[in-house]
């Protein structure tokens, strides 16, 4: 009884129950739509029917069920969204600590990093995918460049986020430079390192869907642009909505998670 | 003479960058670029003939870059005034507002991308005119792309006040909604900017990326993609080069905006 209580009042309660309110709001809406709409599936279908379509084993392609389908494409897109992420993580870790040791590289890289902030990476996808030539590649490269820049930033303000008492110790220490970096510098940048990661790992995910969308293969991206097109069912179409939603907020709770367990010591709450 | 000494300091930070600019520029002309990438200057034309394009088709660029630029700061600001209200309400009723501001971040994990097709739907009886539901339904997608961040912050500005400010409105047995006018909302000025510097960049990759999915063929994202269908990689390139140049111009004044707005407090 008492357990029953506390849950009531805990923070999982309130974003349960919000779920359910958008829930509700969403299912309401999709009454309406489905009284008044003639193809109610190209508007807002039930909740129940997408997540029904998932579960049911009615052939969707010549050979695969709906689960099936959106596995292998739900492969295809992460593995080489993990891929560019994981590239683009080193590089941008790589970069901040170049940019640390060195002040003249921070000076000509800094500007450069504010400003590949502000082009549209996303929208020059077609243009990588010109210039690579192959689908793969470039979801590689467009993971891994919009990977890069939140991790070099929020590392690099990591690594001068050591207070200064920190470093007198070490100094006091006679510790090398290389002792200090990896004592004292790196272990405390983590929790920015994780911030930047965070950041970047729904983009990954968002960036390989994107390009998916532009040819053709079996990621989730062309499964969706050829369902739009008629290709097969509309309720493909709203499973990958839904399942590219909770993959982009499962892996911002994986790095998260990835956090807590590299460094349980410090959690700014 | 400090003149002098100041000018030496801060020479590098400009002359190192923009030597690194001019490298590039040099690499790319005299195609050196094009053997380390691999590719040809057909689809990665050199920036002269960039420039080129850019110079003789002003009248039709500057029409997409209107309609981008609509598209963008309509979906920032209805973006930015949903985010900001949902951070109020979330101020006045804390316990559910910040579950619902836990739900409004991981919305902003969700590729919206996904959804851009969809909301195409939405619009659908908005109007029976092409150009009107279809800007309508690229706002939207950039408004969906810009509530997170600014939510977020502004509830944090709105609630992260100075230590014992709120205090001193309880001993001036201050009404909420004086301590909200006096204390809250000032307080999450700044805030506003960090959302922004967020959020600017987004709208405009919302604005190119909504383009991609829109029922009508304009905009500069929509150019972009258009130009590479036919084949035309330096007109391609030439808008690329325009929208780079409209997320710099609106993040530079920005922080132009908020260097004026916040120097009293910075002191």
């Amino acid at each position: 009884m008492k357990k029953l209580k506390q849950f009531i009042h805990s923070g999982t309660m309130v974003t349960l129950v919000w779920v359910l309110g958008i829930a509700a709001v969403w299912e309401g809406f999709a009454f309406y739509v489905a009284q008044t709409k003639r193809t109610p599936l190209n508007v807002l279908p039930h909740l129940w029917q997408i997540i029904g379509s998932f579960f049911s084993d009615k052939m969707i392609t010549g050979q695969m069920t709906m689960m099936q389908l959106i596995g292998t494409s739900c492969g295809e897109t992460l593995s080489r969204a993990a891929v560019g992420f994981l590239i683009g993580t080193v590089l941008g870790f790589l970069l901040a600590l170049l940019m640390h040791l060195s002040g003249i590289v921070e000076k000509i890289a800094f500007p450069y990093l504010m400003i590949i902030q502000m082009i549209p990476i996303l929208g020059m996808a077609p243009i990588i995918l010109a210039i690579t030539g192959d689908i793969n590649t470039s979801r590689i490269v467009i993971a891994a460049i919009l990977t890069f820049y939140p991790v070099s930033t929020n590392t690099l303000a990591g690594f001068k986020a050591v207070e200064k008492e920190k470093h007198e110790l070490m100094y006091s220490y006679a510790a090398s430079k290389f002792q200090h970096y990896i004592k004292t510098i790196i272990p405390s940048s983590i929790p920015y390192f994780f911030t930047g990661l965070k950041i970047s790992a729904p983009m990954a995910i968002t960036a390989s869907i994107l390009v998916d969308t532009l040819q053709g293969g079996n990621g989730l991206g062309c499964m969706l642009s050829q369902s739009l097109k008629g290709g097969m069912s509309r309720l493909v179409f709203w499973d990958i909505v839904l399942i590219s939603a909770v993959i982009g907020i499962l892996s911002f709770y994986l790095m998260g998670l990835l956090e807590k367990l590299v460094c349980p010591y410090k959690r700014k709450s | 003479m400090k003149q002098v000494k100041r000018l030496m300091r801060t020479a590098p930070n400009v002359l190192l960058p923009l030597g690194a600019a001019v490298l590039l520029f040099v690499l790319w002309q005299t195609q050196v670029l094009h053997k380390l990438l691999g590719t040809d200057t057909i689809t990665l034309p050199l920036p002269t003939r960039i420039g080129e394009i850019i110079s003789q088709n002003t009248s039709a660029i500057s029409q997409h870059i209107e309609i981008t630029l609509t598209v963008a700061l309509g979906g920032l600001l209805l973006g930015s005034l949903l985010g900001y209200g949902i951070a109020v309400i979330a101020t006045v009723f804390p316990k559910w507002g910040a579950g619902g501001l836990t739900i409004v971040s991981a919305f902003n994990a969700i590729p919206i991308v996904a959804l851009a097709p969809v909301i195409n739907n939405w619009t659908r009886d908005f109007s029976s005119e092409v150009s009107a539901r279809s800007t309508l339904a690229k706002i939207l997608v950039v408004t969906i792309f810009c509530t997170a961040s600014m939510s977020v912050n502004a509830f944090r500005g709105l609630t992260e006040l100075k230590p014992f400010s709120e205090d001193l409105m309880k001993t001036y047995a201050a009404r909420r909604t004086t301590v909200f006018a006096k204390l809250r909302l000032p307080n999450s000025v700044p805030y506003i900017f960090t959302a922004l510097k967020v959020s600017v960049p987004a709208s405009v990759i919302g604005a190119l990326v909504s383009e991609y999915f829109a029922e009508d063929t304009v905009g500069v994202g929509r150019q972009i993609r258009e130009n590479i269908v036919k084949g035309q990689y330096p007109t391609a390139w030439a808008y690329i080069a325009v929208a780079c140049l409209i997320g710099i111009a609106m993040y530079a004044i920005l922080m132009i905006a908020e260097h004026f707005l916040l120097k009293r407090r910075k002191g």
